[in-house]
This record gives structure tokens, C-alpha cells and sequence, in this order.
């Protein structure tokens, strides 16, 4: 009996050998702002995501936000709505620190963007220490398992940033990235103790999420240059180390989203012990070729991407697409641990034809071992 | 004149204490605040950028060198108001409308002001309006337009049009950069540059003024 696409899938994360290459679609962003928009090609007007990518032929990645939310004990937080904005206030016995995000759907689906942070002084430091210490992890499987259910066999769901690293949560969420470099300069005592913090409460969660039966856990989000080499290794990769550990053994496969500049990290990634990188977008949407991504990532870690967002987009003729996917298997080959995907999303510019179109050129070239 | 280079250093290693004491210093021995800038600070901060062009510094050690440089400048602008800040060309620079990315812009932003540029940020979710007027009142030499997201970057050429519309295009020079953004986009929607980074920007940017 045929293999499904979520058995391919899973197969090639875990670097089992198959007859070809298996392809996981991403098309939430292209999807999200057309339904927004009420631009939908006319054939798929009133389908789902789901269905569109059935219809298309292809695996889906299907892209969920939680399935464990934040439960805050022992304070008031108090949220005011002022549209476009969302103003959040968290009341504690030692203090207040407040964070101001505004909704935004440019890219279709509503996105919160943080506009102020929750650090913002010295001062904020125990505040935030003690609203992530009064933190409690609480199950949110119930859309997790309606998306499973929807995918069925024919792809898999991930989380969004929820499991991202306590260093990259405080970088990003909480504190912003340049103020992040100037702390952990300025303070790098009261940058680690937030840092420690935060990986309380993450392994908390990991081990509440694990009640779940999601097999993939996206345990750090938007990967790129960004993230300072010395600080990666110093705080990321031993959090990876100890995350992927616990994982596996529990049975659970682990992965980065690693859309971004990759050249300065790709070499670190093997000591990380994340078995996917998923979103990896190679030359011309980045400076890095597909050729070094396999060569950097070495034979342990599966590549789940490979064609950047911007190839579907209208500036690439189909024939530079159709030599681009051909080029993509010679620069992976053998093949073996790889799922063919986006880097990161179908844009909403992009063909949605050519999506289908990837999964002829897999029948035509990308039966393994690609020969070279 | 007094030797320039122990601020240079400072800049260079991204140790403000020491560019705030370099420029005193500098200062007491009578070294004009325009020369501070052109001699010291600027040279520092374009080796910065080489560096992180050639991968030898990160983003984080442009990020300290850019707040060294910024606190040297503190210094000095009582006494620039006066004289008047040294300037090789005008930038209005800022994040697309429907994009809350900034990270990279920013670091433009500072760079390019580090190097003699006078730049005017916009900040991000920038209106198309408010780049063109923005490039008019201003009297910009240069045009910097920054997107991360495939969904706001046509907002550049948007941009790009309505200022050929205005007749304002032949007068400003356009850069644009950001996550999807490649030197075939740039040429595809007519702008003059694109730079990968605020490295790339500075020397991209002087080309287009001539220096």
C-alpha cells in the first residue's frame, strides 16, 4: 500500500530512505490574504486551504499558533482594545510592566506586532522575572486536533514561535533586539536570569505539550544571521541540546524554522541536535546555495524547503522556476533528507499553480538517489 | 592636530565609555567638531561596515559600534548647531506601509548617518504618500525603501511610479532592501540599488552621490 504524505513526511524527518522526494506545502500566508481579500482564484473560491493543496497534489504543512497557552497566577493583567491597537498591563505585587501590540492584516491573517515591549527600563527586570515565574502552562489541543483532524494523512501540523528559546523569546518578545545587545552588555547578570526564567517555564510547557500527539515540535522560529554566532553558541545550543534530548526520549522529532541569512549559523546547526530545518530558503532569496545547505547541514539533519518564497512570484518565468527545481535535486542529491517546501510560505503574489507543478517536477526529477 | 585614532578604535570596538573620553579629549586639544566627526567617527564606522561585509562582525557588534558613535555625537551637537553638521547627501529612508519590521532599516538608518549622510527616518508602516512627500520637502538625494514581507514589498514600486507620476524621480536616487528582496526585485520595479545590508548600504549610497 502507497505511503500517505504525513507517512513520507515523517519518514524523511527521520532520515528513513525513500523511492522520492516528499513535498510539504506552505501556502497559509497566500491563502490568508486572498480569503481576506475575497481574491481567491475563482475555482477555489470557498475551498479550503486544506482542499486547495489536495487539489493541488501536494503534502501540507499546516501551520497552528498553540496548542499550550499562558495562564497568569497571582496578578492582574488587564487588556485594553483601542483599534488597531491592544494595550496589555500586568498588575503584580512588585510592580507594573506593560507591552502595546497593534493588529495588523497586511499579510491576510491578523498578526499581533508587538509596538512597545515589556522591558523597558532596568527597573523591569524583577516584574518580568516574577510574571514569568507566576506563569502557569495550560493544554490547548482542542485546534490542534481539529487541524489534525482535517489534514488527516495528508500532511502534518506545526506550531508557530510558542516553543521558540528562552534566549530568542527574550530577544524578540520581550525586550526587542538591539535593546536585547545593549543589556546583555550593559547587565549580562539580569539578561541570564530572565534567560533562566524563561526556560522554566518553556520546559513546562514541553512537557505538558507532550500530552499531544504532535510528532514535530518547532522548538525555534525565524532563524538568520541576526543571532549573534557567539551568542548563539554560548545560550541557544545548549537549550537545543537539552530540548531535543527530552524529545527524543519521548519519540517527538524536533525543527527550526530557519528562513533568514543561514551562513554564519548553517555550521552550528549539527551541534544543535534538531533533527528538520524547515523554511530553508537558499540563493537567489538568500546568499546561501542549496549545495552548501546540504553540505553545512550534513547527513543527519533533514532540509524541509529549498524553493524560496519569491520563485513563485510573477518576476520568475516558468521556465526559470522549472531549472531552478531541476538545479534544487542536483544540489541536494543523493536526495535522502529532504522534503521539498517553501521558504517560507507561498507568496500572495505567487502562483498557485506552480505548487502542483512542483509535484510533477518531483516525478520527473526527483526520484532517489538523484544521480548527479 | 590631535591623533584621531584611539577614537577611531573606540568606534571600532564598540566601546562608548571610551568614544565619549576620545572626543573630549579630542575636543580640549582644539580639534574642530566637524573634523571629530569626518576624521574619527566616520572612519570608524565604515570599518565597522567592512567588517561585517567581509563576516567578521555581526550584527550586534554594528549595533554597539552605531551606539558608541551616536554617544560621541551627543557630545558634539551643541557645538554642531552652530557650525552645522558636514553632510554628503540627504536620505529619507523608512519601513513600507503594512510592515512592522525594522531591524534592518535601522541599522541602515544608523549607519548612514555615521557615515556623513543626514538621514530622515520615517520609521516603519510608512504611507506612499509620506515617502513622496517626504523625498520633496526634504530635497533627498537618495530614497531608501525597506520591506521584510513578500505581501508589502510592492509597495515599493508602487513608490517608485508615483514619484515618476509627480516628476520628483529624476531627482532622487532609489535603494531598497529587506528579507525578499534581491537585486533582479530592484531592477524589475526600476529602482537604482539595492544593498543586502548596512555594510553594503554605505559604500551603494556614496556611489549614488558621486562621493
Amino acid at each position: 500500500m502507497a505511503m500517505t504524505h504525513r507517512q513520507r513526511i515523517l519518514a524523511a524527518a527521520r532520515g528513513e530512505h525513500l523511492d522520492k522526494a516528499p513535498f510539504g506545502a506552505r501556502i497559509d500566508l497566500w491563502y490568508g490574504y486572498h480569503l481576506a481579500h475575497g481574491t481567491l482564484p475563482k475555482k477555489y473560491q470557498g475551498w479550503s486551504l486544506v482542499d486547495i493543496l489536495r487539489d493541488q497534489g501536494s503534502g501540507i504543512l499546516y501551520r497552528g499558533y498553540a496548542i499550550v497557552k499562558e495562564k497568569y497566577l497571582d496578578m492582574e493583567v488587564i487588556e485594553k482594545t483601542a483599534p488597531p491597537y491592544i494595550s496589555t498591563e500586568y498588575r503584580t505585587p512588585i510592580g507594573i510592566i506593560a507591552k502595546k501590540e497593534v493588529l495588523d492584516t497586511s499579510e491576510g491573517a491578523l498578526v499581533k506586532y508587538e509596538m512597545e515591549k515589556l522591558f523597558k527600563s532596568v527597573k523591569d527586570y524583577p516584574v518580568i522575572r516574577y510574571v514569568f515565574e507566576h506563569t502557569e502552562p495550560v493544554d490547548d489541543f482542542a485546534t490542534y486536533n481539529r487541524m489534525r483532524a482535517e489534514v488527516g494523512e495528508d500532511g502534518l501540523v506545526l506550531t508557530g514561535a510558542q516553543f521558540w528559546s528562552p534566549v530568542q523569546r527574550v530577544m524578540r518578545e520581550i525586550m526587542g533586539y538591539d535593546v536585547f545587545f545593549y543589556e546583555l552588555a550593559d547587565r549580562p547578570a539580569e539578561v541570564e536570569s530572565l534567560i533562566e526564567v524563561m526556560k522554566d517555564l518553556s520546559r513546562r510547557k514541553l512537557r505538558l505539550a507532550l500530552k499531544s500527539d504532535m510528532e514535530i515540535f518547532n522548538v525555534c522560529a525565524n532563524w538568520s544571521d541576526d543571532i549573534h554566532t557567539p551568542v548563539f553558541r554560548k545560550y541557544f545550543i545548549p537549550w537545543f541540546q537539552e530540548v531535543c534530548d527530552f524529545l527524543h526520549s519521548h519519540g517527538r522529532l524536533t525543527m527550526a524554522h530557519v528562513d533568514g541569512e543561514m551562513r554564519r549559523l548553517n555550521p552550528f546547526f549539527k551541534e544543535t541536535r534538531i533533527d528538520v530545518a524547515e523554511a530553508v530558503t537558499p540563493a537567489p532569496q538568500t546568499r546561501v546555495p542549496m549545495k552548501e545547505f546540504r553540505e553545512q547541514l550534513g547527513e543527519n539533519v533533514t532540509i524541509w524547503g529549498g524553493i524560496p518564497s519569491i520563485l513563485f512570484e510573477p518576476m520568475y518565468s516558468d521556465k526559470e522556476f522549472d531549472d531552478y527545481i531541476k538545479n534544487l535535486f542536483q544540489e541536494a542529491a543523493p536526495g535522502y533528507r529532504l522534503i521539498l517546501g517553501m521558504g517560507d510560505n507561498l507568496p500572495f503574489d505567487g502562483n498557485i499553480e506552480r505548487v502542483g507543478w512542483v509535484v510533477e517536477l518531483i516525478d520527473k526529477y526527483g526520484k532517489l538517489p538523484i544521480q548527479v | 592636530m590631535s591623533d584621531l585614532s584611539s577614537l577611531i578604535k573606540a568606534i571600532v570596538a564598540g566601546d562608548r565609555d571610551k568614544a565619549v573620553q576620545f572626543t573630549n579629549e579630542a575636543l580640549r586639544a582644539g580639534v574642530k567638531s566637524s573634523d571629530i566627526i569626518t576624521k574619527g567617527l566616520q572612519p570608524g564606522m565604515a570599518t565597522v561596515g567592512e567588517k561585517f561585509s567581509s563576516g567578521e562582525y555581526f550584527l550586534p557588534d554594528m549595533l554597539m559600534a552605531a551606539r558608541a558613535m551616536k554617544t560621541a555625537l551627543e557630545v558634539l551637537q551643541p557645538l554642531l548647531t552652530k557650525a552645522g553638521m558636514p553632510t554628503i547627501g540627504r536620505v529619507v529612508i523608512g519601513t513600507v506601509q503594512g510592515d512592522m519590521h525594522d531591524i534592518g532599516k535601522n541599522v541602515v538608518a544608523t549607519f548612514l548617518g555615521g557615515s556623513g549622510f543626514e538621514v530622515f527616518d520615517l520609521g516603519l508602516n510608512v504611507p506612499d504618500q509620506q515617502f513622496i512627500d517626504a523625498v520633496r520637502e526634504k530635497k533627498a538625494n537618495i530614497l531608501g525603501l525597506s520591506a521584510l514581507l513578500t505581501t508589502t514589498m510592492p509597495a515599493m514600486g508602487r513608490i517608485i511610479k508615483e514619484l515618476e507620476k509627480v516628476g520628483l524621480r529624476s531627482r532622487v536616487k532609489i535603494i531598497v532592501g529587506g528579507a525578499p528582496i534581491t537585486p533582479q526585485y530592484a531592477k524589475f520595479i526600476g529602482a537604482d540599488a539595492y544593498a543586502h545590508d548596512g555594510g553594503e548600504a554605505i559604500p551603494v549610497c556614496k556611489q549614488l552621490v558621486g562621493k
